[in-house]
């Protein structure tokens, strides 16, 4: 049709008009010249001024309620039998109206929620719509981008340089199997095939556990453990390709203040995890983070070869981290975990050379909790941070020895201890505090009234002590969810609301199902927190959440509590002697030094 | 189409979710996990239950596959 004839639009309904009032409108700026009806005429007044006016398309709008569908199927009737129909195209929209229903109706075309102007106008105009696709265009955001990590609480700068200095001292001489096992690892990828190549190889069996060692050597593979087969691996790259030439990614974010939003993946599998991501990343996702199995982590060495587990979290091996990254689309954030466990520093150096965006670096929780050595975790973190300012990948500091029973003051100060070691360094740490339900504010009952304080006065805390970049987690709202696809939907909602009202960089977000405990996470559980998150952002937009007064006295009690860490850790050698002495977690409160590498600390 | 086709379309698992008119959380948990078995699935749970009034809200689950298995929606794509 052309736009010498005019546009009809008629709303079918008793009250109802606001679509065809926007369609109008956008008719009209596109040069349409369009004859609006108000609501509740009859069909019959309507087909007459379509008659008199001789328009060129009839657009149709309808609420959907019982009976509707035969008035409308009625009205196409009483179009073709005043000669209307074959001159005219005609058009239906409005709530519930879909195209399969139109079209079974006998209408051109059905228009739904969602629905925007190009799509009427291209059906008009006898073309496809060129959809404005701006929205899902993302690109890749640097979370640290900004932040000169100063201090504006000086006190605590002090005595974190001080814990510093003699930390980085004590490591200076320091070396364990796992920094030799990541430089063999790097000639391992970097030297051609040959003699070198296998000889670093046979030092880095030599360098492993006996697991690892039957693994290289007789092929043993781990319980629930087995390599992809190679028409596995052609599927998936068939997959991958046509996943990707059909992704369309939705945007979360309302405003610029929302923050960026990270799934988890995990499955034990390689390809259901991308599976997953690829559902992540279509309804927004703008990060993933993998998580490896505990075991994994616990081994001296890591296995080879693209492998998948029946049980939970993804082995780290550089086949496995390569074919994710690659499913992955350009603009989406990639995080490795290396915070816990006996080979950090390989997982940093493999995900740099894998091209992750950030990783995340531990001492204090991958010792209290993590079941790692203090000493062992701490000069392990320290080439960790090598590697990450190596490869220019920022990486969170997790509290998550706060889930144990750990105070957020002392989680705060093994946190803020393990990232001014890392600035120090010159590397870009997050900060990560949680944005739980957690033991120890179930014990004093500060989020009994609400959830928004404690986290809200953690968020506070930690703004007037440095300027340095916050990521909640992880996931938010974590202990405060159900297995209620709707509770848990809304809590993470809530939470992201939240976080993004005190003005983070991140959050970790959890599925709607993370709280199941009887099997994996589904991915249909992954969308309902996307969108519920979606449509939190959008109800908020640029409005705030207002904490109480006693959110002020929660931050003022963390940051004295922090202090009070400090100046005790102070008292002793390095940071890792505190955490063996419980300065930032004590047995009482759930923390228990680790024992995984015990003693395997040599010097150099 | 067949069940068979739609289930081998499914990514991981397949969640049922409605209302029971039962006298208690057992009997809707029975009538969930019945209804999944109806649909030719094996590998079965409840997600969520809560029972008030008058019946159960449930939300039941049916792994089609789990970490490790074979895909056969990976398998379609050749």
């Amino acid at each position: 049709m052309n736009k010498d004839k005019k546009v009809l639009l008629a709303p079918l309904d008793p009250v109802h008009d606001i679509g065809l009032k926007i369609m109008n409108r956008a008719l009209k700026e596109n040069g349409y010249e369009t004859i609006l009806l108000p609501p509740d005429y009859q069909p019959e007044e309507i087909l007459k001024s379509a008659l008199d006016n001789e328009v060129g398309a009839v657009l149709i709008s309808r609420t959907l309620g019982y009976g509707v569908a035969e008035l409308l199927s009625k009205f196409i009737d009483q179009a073709e039998a005043v000669g209307l129909r074959e001159k005219v195209k005609i058009a239906i929209g409005g709530m519930g109206i879909r195209v399969e229903l139109a079209q079974e109706l006998g209408y051109d075309a059905g228009f739904g929620p969602g629905t925007v102007p190009e799509q009427v106008i291209a059906f008009i105009e006898d073309r496809e719509p060129v959809l404005d696709l701006s929205g899902a265009i993302k690109s890749k955001k640097d979370i640290t981008q900004g932040f000169d990590y100063k201090y504006a609480n000086k006190r605590i700068e002090e005595l974190l340089d001080q814990i510093a200095e003699k930390t980085l001292a004590w490591a200076a001489d320091k070396t364990t199997s796992a920094i030799q096992r990541a430089e063999l690892r790097r000639q391992m990828l970097d030297l051609p095939e040959g003699a070198e190549k296998e000889e670093a190889r046979k030092q880095y069996v030599q360098l492993s556990d006996e697991k690892i060692r039957n693994f290289y050597e007789n092929g043993t593979m781990p319980p629930y453990t087995r390599p992809l087969a190679p028409q596995e691996m052609a599927d998936l790259e068939k997959y991958v390709e046509t996943t990707k030439a059909q992704m369309r990614m939705k945007k979360l974010q309302k405003t610029d203040k929302n923050p960026t939003v990270f799934i988890q993946y995990g499955t034990g599998c390689p390809f259901m995890d991308i599976a997953h991501a690829k559902v992540g990343e279509s309804w927004g996702a703008d990060g993933v983070v993998h998580f490896d199995p505990s075991w994994n982590a616990r081994a001296e060495g890591f296995l080879e070869g693209v492998l998948t587990h029946e049980q939970d979290g993804t082995i780290i091996t550089w086949e496995n981290l390569k074919k994710i990254k690659e499913s992955l689309e350009p603009s989406t954030l990639w995080q490795v975990r290396a915070h816990r466990g006996l080979n950090t520093p390989e997982t940093v150096l493999m995900a740099g050379k894998a091209g992750a965006d950030m990783t995340k670096i531990n001492v204090a929780y991958g010792s209290l909790g993590g079941g790692t050595d203090p000493a062992r975790l701490t000069v392990d973190a320290i080439q960790c941070m090598k590697y990450a300012k190596e490869f220019d990948m920022p990486f969170d500091v997790v509290t998550n020895e706060e889930l144990c029973g750990v105070p957020a003051a002392k989680a705060f100060a093994g946190m803020l201890t393990t990232a001014h070691i890392a600035i120090k360094m010159g590397c870009r740490p997050v900060l990560q505090p949680l944005f739980v339900y957690s033991p120890e504010v179930m014990i004093t009952g500060e989020m009994e009234d609400n959830y928004v304080d404690f986290n809200a006065g953690k968020i506070m805390a930690l703004r007037s002590i440095i300027n340095a970049p916050i990521w909640p987690g992880a996931p938010i709202g974590f202990l405060t969810q159900t297995e209620d696809r709707v509770q848990s939907s809304l809590s993470t909602a809530m939470h992201g609301a939240l976080a993004s009202s005190l003005g983070v960089e991140a959050i970790s977000i959890a599925s709607s199902d993370e709280a199941y405990s009887g099997g994996p996470i589904a991915g249909p559980s992954r969308i309902d927190t996307l969108t519920a998150l979606k449509e939190s952002f959008r109800f908020f937009g640029s409005a705030s959440i207002k904490p109480t007064e006693q959110a002020d006295v929660i931050a003022e009690k963390i940051v004295n509590g922090i202090i009070d860490t400090l100046e005790k850790a102070l008292e002793y050698e390095t940071f890792p002697v505190a955490l063996y002495a419980g300065v930032y977690g004590s047995t009482a409160e759930g923390a228990y030094p680790g024992r995984g590498g015990k003693g395997s600390v040599v010097t150099k | 189409m067949i069940m068979e086709t739609c289930l081998k379309k499914v990514m991981d698992a397949v969640d049922i979710e409605t209302f029971f008119v039962c006298k208690d959380e057992e009997e809707g948990r029975e009538l969930a996990l019945a209804l999944l078995e109806k649909f030719g699935l094996k590998d079965t749970d409840i997600v969520f239950i809560e029972h008030s009034g008058p019946g159960a809200r449930v939300r039941a689950r049916g792994y089609l596959y789990r970490a490790g298995d074979q895909y056969a929606w990976l398998e379609g794509e050749n």
